[in-house]
């Protein structure tokens, strides 16, 4: 239960940026434009796989207005990653020496004065290459007889993850009922509405500014030092505003690794903003995942055990993919308490783009053959969907077994209120469903494979003499609303209003590092960083007020509302800003000055928080075309204590347009190794007009690690949805889909079958 | 990356058709919801784009219970959408343009410019035949008037030349035992159709099929009349299963090209469901109707 009433917490406010957003003043990469500035084009690989025997630029540096041409060869030829910590999984020079292993793969960049002379110049760039046979499948590519995409790798395994508690083959024992399902789970683009860019400054004192589209100014700016030979310090990261990153923006990108290696070798800057076609074809995508399923249950519905194998599409390099695989495995067996549970997975190279995180981070994936197989196997055996899953889920203070402890959990009050909203719809006509879907997820993660010498986040608080407050931190608003997080925690642990904080964040130069924008980690860590910067400028400026007021030691004090008083006489007290004008002067005219940070200590291997939440998709399928029609979507969500609620909504709405998407509309599709669809014409993402009803039920929860209660919940709504429209279809027409996007011709084909089958009985 | 280009802004249809003789490579422009696309993907690169937005004596809907209604080419799809007469007298254009993509492209895209454009997924071109419409198109040397089912001719190209301008789109005012209808299928109701039908039925006054139409949207090269299917049905006194029978037809007469978004037998199959299901909803407005 939520433990105090908040002045500034939980109560709806519009993000702090707004304003400047919707007037078109904010300054994303795309507006900067600086003195003397070049424009970057890339060339890219037209094949799968296939050896650089030569590039010749001769032409090209012939044409007015190229400035230069650069190759692998300017570069130092650094194999980088983000799991720094682990060598072999740093693979990928983002200009290859040697061979190119997909097609949009950089091969060259090129800086001009117009970017339509830098376009032109690709064209007379010459590229010879031998094409090597290529595969894009991972259960063809895992094949002995698959070619090799990375030397040394054998049967192009990247990384395998094996997780695994309790006696697994025991727990199968007790189980009255095993069932077996093999599903296919599609990519999805990020699809951000700023495309990748980067305007990249290295001036002759050996420094290098970055203006760019990032999750994560720190992570750039480490990563863009290590490839660069430059130290950390060296290099300063700027991302201002940012249109977007759903996971798919803290790793290197191509616009940021050739608009530096252009702008260090000319000492001039270079701008290169990444067309939408380049977006959708050279950046990464969220990973593909073949996943076999094997699950055992006792007739009265206890779950027992449930072992999977996973095959991830890895495309040809590792990125975040490393952490797709294990996080996947982890929330399949969400949010279940299982005697026994195994899952290997493994994530296998493929001459196709990398895949990557994206929102729910493997977990979409993972619950939707998870909760299917659950609804599936109740029918089975004549369970009830909600009792099994109230009998199983997670409940506060629950331990799995050496992964992860469960200090606040809303799981069964979700499943209780969604079961509430079911049974009120009563009877559905024909062809209509309503399908459910249980998850949890991460609130930010523990594991530190970037091998980060900071804290996981920081804050650091100034208060100016005229009571106004700087806020600087490290974390990364993408457009998710955090700056408005932060300025609102602030302001409820300082005991000021909203627009008294002013938040500066994504400068590397002027903020603290931070992880940034992923795992869903910034509300818990980054919030607890603000908290206790806060808690220590406060304590300071209290330090003064007991002096100035005179009082009792024994009382406390504290300031709400810009009033500062003795909490237990609410009216003895003093103005706020007469007190910070006092203690300035006290101080010899210094400001007040506080600091904070948050790195997760004995939380276990993934997390120190998890949300809990349960879904449902009503919907309807024309039996005869195949199309759905999708009427609601209702969500019922422990996120702990809610800081804007304002700022949920846009999350549940976005993560509901994003998560639909994945479930029956958007696709990659290949054909050897090129993507069909590069463009939003083709490329269908569900519109505003589109969007069906959405609508959220707050459970009320409290979570200690989290400040003020507070767990994520942006990310996890991206998981159940899948499922849950899988579950709808099924309770609709009777049909089980294995393979997403559930599209109108995979639904007719499994009516066909089912007919077929009904037919031979 | 979207070429170089002379910009021709004429303030007269007199003056539009005497610049488009005089520019050989040169494209009409008449809001670019169509072109500017395949502009932007290098398929089209014309040295001169001719503006006829602003040639207003091209914009107008007009109606007269005897002539029927008349649309200038360059009324705007949302001008079509919102006019109080059509949604009187013709409901399914207003119900095909509610769905003809974004509310932006509606207000900007002009009907004349989607016709000229030919692209078999087009929405209006399916309905309109299924009207009986006629299209006048011309130039700077004369006028000439063809029924919009011989207008198109493959994709993406009509009978016009260089040097014609879409002028004006003709639909009869209905006989009075009518009905026409119109769907496409796709994932996002405002999507482009995947496939669609348009059908209309004309009854005599016996109840018997005097007359229908069935035209299928992205079935073929073009807007593709069914005539097969459509003789199936004439003289008879319809019912579900006339309707399910020229369904049948249809998707058999048809010849939809696979792509990502769906294989050729899924298109025909829909077709099919699509073709009956127009048919039963024209039939039952042409029952009501008078």
């Amino acid at each position: 239960m939520s433990h105090a009433k908040y002045s500034v917490i939980n109560t709806p406010v519009h993000n702090i940026d707004g304003v400047a957003k919707v007037t078109g003043r904010a300054t994303y990469t795309f507006d900067v434009t600086l003195p003397g500035m070049l424009y970057g084009k890339i060339l890219r690989s037209p094949h799968p796989h296939a050896k650089i025997l030569n590039i010749d630029a001769t032409r090209a540096l012939e044409l007015p207005g190229v400035k230069a041409v650069v190759t692998g060869k300017d570069t130092l030829g650094i194999k980088q990653g983000i799991w720094r910590r682990y060598e072999e999984l740093c693979d990928e020079q983002i200009l290859p020496l040697e061979k190119v292993r997909y097609i949009g793969e950089p091969v060259a960049a090129v800086a001009a004065v117009t970017e339509e002379i830098a376009e032109a110049a690709l064209d007379l760039i010459d590229v010879d290459y031998e094409v090597l046979p290529a595969v894009f499948e991972p259960l063809e590519a895992i094949k002995k007889e698959a070619p090799t995409i990375h030397e040394g790798v054998e049967r192009n395994v990247n990384v395998t993850r094996h997780i695994e508690w309790g006696d697994v083959d025991e727990a199968f024992e007790e189980a009255d009922y095993i069932r077996e399902d093999w599903f296919k789970c599609s990519g999805q683009h990020h699809m951000c509405m700023e495309t990748r860019a980067a305007v990249s400054s290295f001036t002759p004192d050996g420094k290098l500014t970055v203006w760019t589209s990032t999750q994560s100014a720190y992570y750039h700016q480490a990563l863009l030092a290590g490839v660069f030979g430059l130290r950390d310090g060296d290099v300063r990261v700027l991302a201002p505003y940012v249109g977007g990153g759903f996971g798919g923006k803290f790793e290197i990108d191509s616009a940021q690794f050739c608009s530096g290696v252009l702008s260090m070798k000319l000492h001039k800057p270079v701008k290169i903003v990444l067309t939408r076609e380049e977006d959708f074809i050279a950046s990464k995508r969220r990973t593909p995942m073949f996943y076999y399923v094997r699950t055992g249950i006792k007739k009265d519905g206890t779950f027992c055990a449930r072992e999977s194998r996973m095959f991830s599409n890895g495309g040809a390099y590792t990125g975040m993919g490393a952490t797709a695989l294990y996080l996947s495995g982890f929330f399949h067996s969400f949010p279940y308490k299982w005697r026994g549970y195994r899952y290997d997975g493994y994530r296998v190279y493929t001459n196709t783009m990398p895949s990557t995180s994206m929102r729910g981070f493997g977990a979409p994936q993972a619950m939707f053959c998870s909760e299917q197989q659950i609804d599936w196997i109740c029918a089975d055996l004549g369970l009830d969907p909600f009792e099994v899953r109230r009998k199983n889920g997670h409940t506060e203070g629950y331990e799995v077994p050496g992964q992860a402890f469960i200090a606040s959990c809303g799981l069964e009050q979700c499943i209780n209120e969604i079961e509430k909203w079911v049974k009120s719809k009563g009877k559905l006509p024909a062809n209509r469903g309503i399908g459910i879907s249980s998850c949890g997820f991460m609130s930010g993660g523990i594991f530190n494979w970037f091998d980060s010498p900071y804290s996981f986040s920081s804050a650091v608080v100034t208060i100016n003499f005229d009571g106004t407050v700087e806020l600087h931190v490290g974390c990364q608003d993408i457009g998710q609303g955090s700056n408005t997080t932060m300025a609102i925690i602030a302001a409820e642990t300082l005991g000021v209003k909203i627009e008294d904080i002013k938040v500066h964040s994504g400068d590397t130069d002027h903020c603290p590092a931070d992880l940034g924008a992923w795992g869903s980690r910034q509300t818990l860590m980054a919030g607890n960083a603000v908290k206790m910067a806060c808690e220590d400028a406060k304590k300071q400026l209290l330090e003064f007020a007991y002096a100035e007021m005179g009082i009792n030691i024994v009382y406390d004090l504290d300031i709400k509302d810009r009033w500062v008083h003795i909490v237990a006489r609410p009216e003895r007290g003093l103005p706020y800003g007469d007190l910070v004008k006092k203690a300035l002067r006290g101080k010899d005219g210094q400001r007040i000055v506080g600091r904070g940070y948050y790195t997760p200590h004995r939380k276990g291997m993934i997390s120190p928080a998890y949300s809990y939440m349960m879904q449902a998709v009503d919907a309807e399928i024309d039996p005869e075309t195949g199309k759905i029609k999708i009427y609601e979507v209702m969500t019922a969500h422990d996120c702990g204590q809610p800081i804007n609620p304002l700022g949920l909504i846009g999350q549940l709405e976005g993560a509901a347009s994003m998560a639909l998407g994945y479930a029956y509309l958007e696709d990659m599709p290949f054909e050897d190794g090129k993507m069909m669809n590069p463009n939003l014409v083709d490329y269908k993402v569900i519109k505003a007009p589109e969007m069906p009803k959405t609508d959220i039920i707050e459970i009320d929860t409290y979570e200690p690690e989290g400040p003020y209660g507070a767990k994520e919940a942006g990310e996890g709504l991206t998981n159940p949805t899948a499922a849950a429209l899988g579950n709808a279809v099924f309770n609709a027409m009777g049909i089980q889909m294995k393979e997403l996007p559930i599209t109108p011709e995979r639904i007719l084909k499994a009516l066909r079958e089912k007919k077929e089958q009904e037919a031979q009985k | 990356m979207i070429n170089d280009f002379h910009y021709l802004k004429p303030a007269s249809l007199k003056e539009a058709l005497a610049m488009y003789a005089e520019h050989d490579d040169c494209k009409v422009i008449c809001g670019g919801q169509s072109l500017l696309i395949v502009m932007r993907q290098g398929m089209v690169a014309p040295e001169y784009l001719l503006d006829i937005k602003h040639v207003k004596e091209l914009s107008y809907i007009k109606f007269d219970e005897k002539d029927g209604l008349r649309i200038g080419a360059t009324t705007t799809h949302r001008e079509i959408e919102k006019s109080d007469i059509i949604a009187k007298k013709y409901p399914v254009l207003v119900a095909m343009e509610e769905k003809l993509a974004s509310i932006q492209t509606r207000n900007w895209g002009t009907i004349g410019g989607n016709l000229a454009h030919a692209d078999p997924a087009g929405d209006p071109g399916p309905v309109l035949i299924a009207l009986n419409a006629e299209i006048k198109f011309g130039n700077s040397g004369g006028e000439k008037v063809v029924p919009l089912d011989e207008f198109f001719v493959d994709y993406f190209e009509t009978q016009m030349e260089h040097g014609d301008l879409v002028l004006e789109v003709h639909v009869p005012t209905p006989e009075p035992k009518f009905g026409c209808a119109y769907q496409k299928f796709n994932l996002l109701d405002s999507d482009m159709g995947i496939v669609a039908a348009a059908a209309s039925v004309t009854l005599n006054a016996d109840g018997t099929c005097k007359d229908a139409r069935i035209v299928l949207g992205n079935a073929g090269p073009i807007p593709l009349r069914v005539t097969k299917a459509e003789d199936l049905l004439k003289g008879k006194k319809l019912d579900d299963a006339l309707f399910a029978q020229a369904g049948t037809i249809a998707s058999e007469e048809c010849a939809p090209v696979a792509d990502i978004h769906a294989s050729e037998e899924h298109r025909r199959h829909v077709l099919g469901v699509l073709t009956k299901r127009m048919l039963k909803k024209a039939f039952e407005q042409a029952q009501k109707s008078a």
